[in-house]
């Protein structure tokens, strides 16, 4: 492998990395520019990911995977915003509790439908040759040839950043949104439909959870393992709030944290020579370390939208 | 014509009966007072008004024609428009965002900002109301961003404009400003209600006064026949005493200094040189000043919640060194905030924990770290009782009580730690005229006891009534030193202004 092969293969890499992260922390930022805190990203990918693989077993395509994951995600979605918006109950717990039940659900479905523990048998998925968008023609520039070979989830998830960031800033629904997020009591005042404009965001970033959830199991891997989603709907979360609660600050968010994975496990290889001494479990730490770091070093600053979290009443 | 008539209107809550067969009829271009003191009932006819709640009967008539308003929305079609008390604004967003959102002008599914922003640029040239359309709301006075609010509701089509306390987080300037914006709409056609318990105000730009009194109205009266005395008399339902009763103390030994004192504030300006003075025992040192001159930098070092750059506080004769809120509680302050909900009071807390508060972890009230109820209990039952504060009930959240009952409650709590120096902070601010007579009078008992009061404030004639000297704060220094016998309000605003300065002899 030349040097600028290595450079492409671990830009594209780290795209790969990068694609769950991101569509995680969208989900965050369209949920929580509404106001509503959604820790529930994180069970709704592991949902999903189960789903798309199921899907896609029973169908013999991915394409109705990702139907069945997107429905998931819709249906999880709307129970945190019933109990967060219908009954303004705390966010943070509903997430929690949405959670677990995916860990004990998903661990159930798994053993009642594939008989098996731990993973799924392997499904067509996005990732095979055949389903990658290949654009041969950009394959040996530097960089750009990164792009040569991704999947389409990895696409969509560049293309969601782009399409949130016009939505969010300059649309007349992306001003809502922001303003329910900002100051739900000013809005309504205004006549803005509040609880309908906080459904409708819950409902998405679940959705864009859902992308992730199936970009681990139907794009990079092409089954379900338990294990999934791995806190990958947490490091969203960071990255939402690396971030600043922006599309694009998401997705610069979203590839440091990945690249912190290539790297690691290019250092791995780099290391196997002088640094043996140096126990797998620290390269596998990394990224969250890495996570940690700079969230330590940017939260001061960071500033959430003033709403955010805060359950909205109605005056009676 | 009839802008808005409301009739036989009564609104009932759980366990009071807020508004009590309520009938107004407001004319068309005229500005029109409703006052009454906290919890009268103003608050709650004019939400009725602008569809917040629901009326249990009466009947409500915009222009003639009979109404139903269910929600703000409904009022926004009727062109009923309000100011809150509270702006209902996004701090983040831009004046123009603020003005334009629900309605916004749209390029398909986009946001025509341009277009907006040439909208709020004609509407505010229309009513001589500037603003700089593309500013965030967050880095504008507050002044200017209740002029955002008005630009809104007047942007919604608005005829008629309620306007709930306005003034009460204006500057003197601000307000004066605002009255000229509320005259020249009422000029120009629309129908102002504006909702006050300061009766100076009420009186400079009524047309007609209402006046509420525990839910019912007392009588509606032509500004020119009529005059403050009258309404604080139809308010309160007897003679209020506005005059603060003279009361010579004799000037004792000094219990607080400042010397030098320097300060800088959260955003990094100096906001007060080299500022000294003496608090005497038996006396009220008043500090006057236009808001923003230096006196929250000068608050907020005696309290202990900034450093000084420079200078000594001494307190009870002694300098002190470390300085922070404890230890200067410690040394005999007690503090009336401005802002009681913020820094006075623990909103979601009882009457009963919050007269403790600051004695919590002393005996009787608590005994190694744990709290003995009854002690405290007792306590609260004694302080609600010496201090009047209704309900008599204990157990009533902060929250819940109206902004002249907090203020009692704090008081109550303040005055009853050991203190021998009060730093007052616009004490009476939003308080009606009953509650601002009850501060008044504990003040003075306190300067007859011996305690040094330190009274910051913006209203002069407090300044003037209470004091017994005056300092005038203007960019931070002291820029002269006055006594209400030898001054005039008048003098004193020119000092405010930076205009007039006084030798002081210290």
């Amino acid at each position: 492998m030349n040097n600028m092969s290595l450079l492409n293969s671990s830009l594209s890499q780290t795209m790969d990395y990068a694609a769950p992260i991101l569509f995680a922390a969208l989900g965050g930022v369209i949920s929580e520019n509404a106001g509503v805190v959604n820790i529930a990203l994180e069970g709704i990918m592991r949902f999903a990911a189960f789903f798309g693989v199921w899907g896609a077993f029973v169908s013999g395509t991915p394409w109705i995977g990702l139907l069945w994951g997107i429905v998931i995600g819709i249906v999880i979605g709307s129970l945190h915003a019933y109990i967060t918006v219908k009954w303004a109950g705390d966010q943070i717990v509903s997430g929690v509790a949405i959670n677990v039940m995916s860990m004990g659900i998903i661990t159930y479905l798994l053993e009642l439908i594939f008989k098996t523990t731990g993973y799924s048998p392997p499904v067509p998925y996005f990732g095979s040759s055949v389903n990658r968008i290949h654009l041969v023609f950009l394959k040996d520039i530097p960089f750009l040839g990164a792009f040569s070979n991704l999947t389409i989830l990895v696409w969509f998830a560049i293309i969601l950043t782009v399409v949130m960031h016009f939505v969010l800033y300059r649309t007349v629904l992306g001003l809502r949104i922001r303003s329910v997020g900002e100051n739900p009591h000013a809005a309504e005042t205004l006549g803005i439909n509040v609880a309908g404009i906080k459904w409708f965001a819950v409902i998405m970033g679940s959705i864009f959870a859902a992308f992730g959830g199936m970009a681990l199991s139907l794009g990079t891997l092409s089954s379900f393992t338990n294990a999934m989603a791995n806190g990958k709907g947490f490091i969203g979360l960071a990255a939402m709030i690396f971030g600043k609660w922006t599309p694009f600050g998401a997705m610069a968010a979203s590839l440091l944290f990945a690249s912190a994975q290539v790297i690691q496990l290019l250092l791995q290889v780099a290391a196997s020579g002088f640094a043996k001494g140096i126990p797998l479990g620290f390269y596998l730490a990394l990224p969250y370390i890495l996570t940690i770091g700079a969230l330590i070093g940017v939260v001061g600053r960071a500033v959430a939208p003033a709403a955010d979290g805060v359950p909205y009443k109605k005056e009676s | 014509m009839k802008a808005l008539e409301v009739k036989n209107i009564i609104k009932r809550f759980p366990g009071v009966l807020a508004n009590d067969n309520i009938n107004l009829s407001i004319n068309k271009s005229e500005i029109y007072s409703i006052v009454g003191e906290n919890g009268a009932g103003k608050s709650t006819l004019m939400k009725i008004i602008y569809g917040l709640y629901t009326p249990t009967s009466g009947e409500i008539y915009v222009f003639g024609k009979k109404v139903k308003i269910n929600s703000s929305n409904d009022a926004i079609k009727l062109k009923i428009g309000m100011v809150h008390q509270e702006f209902m604004l996004i701090p983040r967003f831009s004046v123009t965002e603020n003005i334009v959102l629900g309605h916004e002008p749209r390029k398909g599914m986009f946001f025509d900002r341009k277009v907006a922003v040439k909208e709020i640029k004609e509407i505010s040239d229309r009513y001589g109301l500037k603003v700089d359309p593309l500013e965030k709301v967050e880095n504008l006075p507050v002044g200017i961003q209740q002029r955002v609010e008005i630009l809104k509701i007047l942007r919604r089509g608005a005829e008629i404009l309620i306007f709930d306390e306005p003034t009460a987080v204006l500057t003197p300037e601000e307000a004066e400003d605002l009255f000229k914006t509320l005259s020249f709409l009422r000029d120009s056609g629309k129908t102002i209600i504006f909702i006050s318990h300061k009766l100076k105000e009420v009186m400079t730009i009524s047309d007609r006064i209402a006046v509420l009194r525990r839910g019912e109205l007392q009588g509606v009266v032509y500004k020119e026949k009529t005059n403050e005395k009258e309404l604080a008399r139809m308010m309160v339902g007897r003679d209020v005493v506005l005059e603060i009763p003279e009361a010579l103390v004799k000037r004792g030994d000094t219990i607080t200094s400042v010397r030098n004192l320097t300060v800088k504030n959260k955003r990094g300006i100096v906001g007060l040189k080299d500022v000294s003075f003496d608090v005497h025992s038996g006396e009220i040192l008043g500090i006057a000043g236009v808001e923003g001159n230096g006196q929250s930098e000068l608050i907020d070092a005696l309290i202990g919640f900034i450093k000084p750059i420079g200078g000594s506080i001494f307190l009870s004769g002694k300098k002190v060194k470390l300085i922070n809120p404890r230890n200067m509680r410690k040394r005999g302050m007690a503090y009336i905030p401005e802002d009681r909900k913020r820094r006075g009071l623990i909103l979601p807390f009882k009457i009963k924990d919050n007269v403790i508060m600051g004695q919590h972890n002393k005996r009787p009230f608590s005994r190694n770290g744990i709290l003995n109820d009854m002690a405290i209990e007792s306590f609260a039952e004694k302080k609600v009782e010496e201090f009047d504060i209704r309900p008599r009930d204990i157990y009533t959240k902060a929250a819940n009580l109206s902004g002249g009952t907090q203020q009692k409650v704090l008081l109550a709590r303040e005055l009853s730690i050991n203190h021998n120096f009060i730093l007052a902070s616009q004490p009476t601010r939003g308080l009606d005229i009953g509650a601002m007579e009850f501060v008044y009078k504990m003040l003075i008992e306190e300067k007859k006891r011996g305690v040094a009061v330190l009274l910051v404030s913006l209203e002069l004639s407090e300044i003037m009534g209470l004091a017994d000297r005056i300092l005038v704060l203007y960019e931070g220094v002291i820029i002269g030193e006055t006594k209400p016998g030898e001054t005039s309000e008048e003098e004193l605003g020119l000092m405010m202004l930076g205009l007039k300065k006084k030798e002081r002899v210290m």
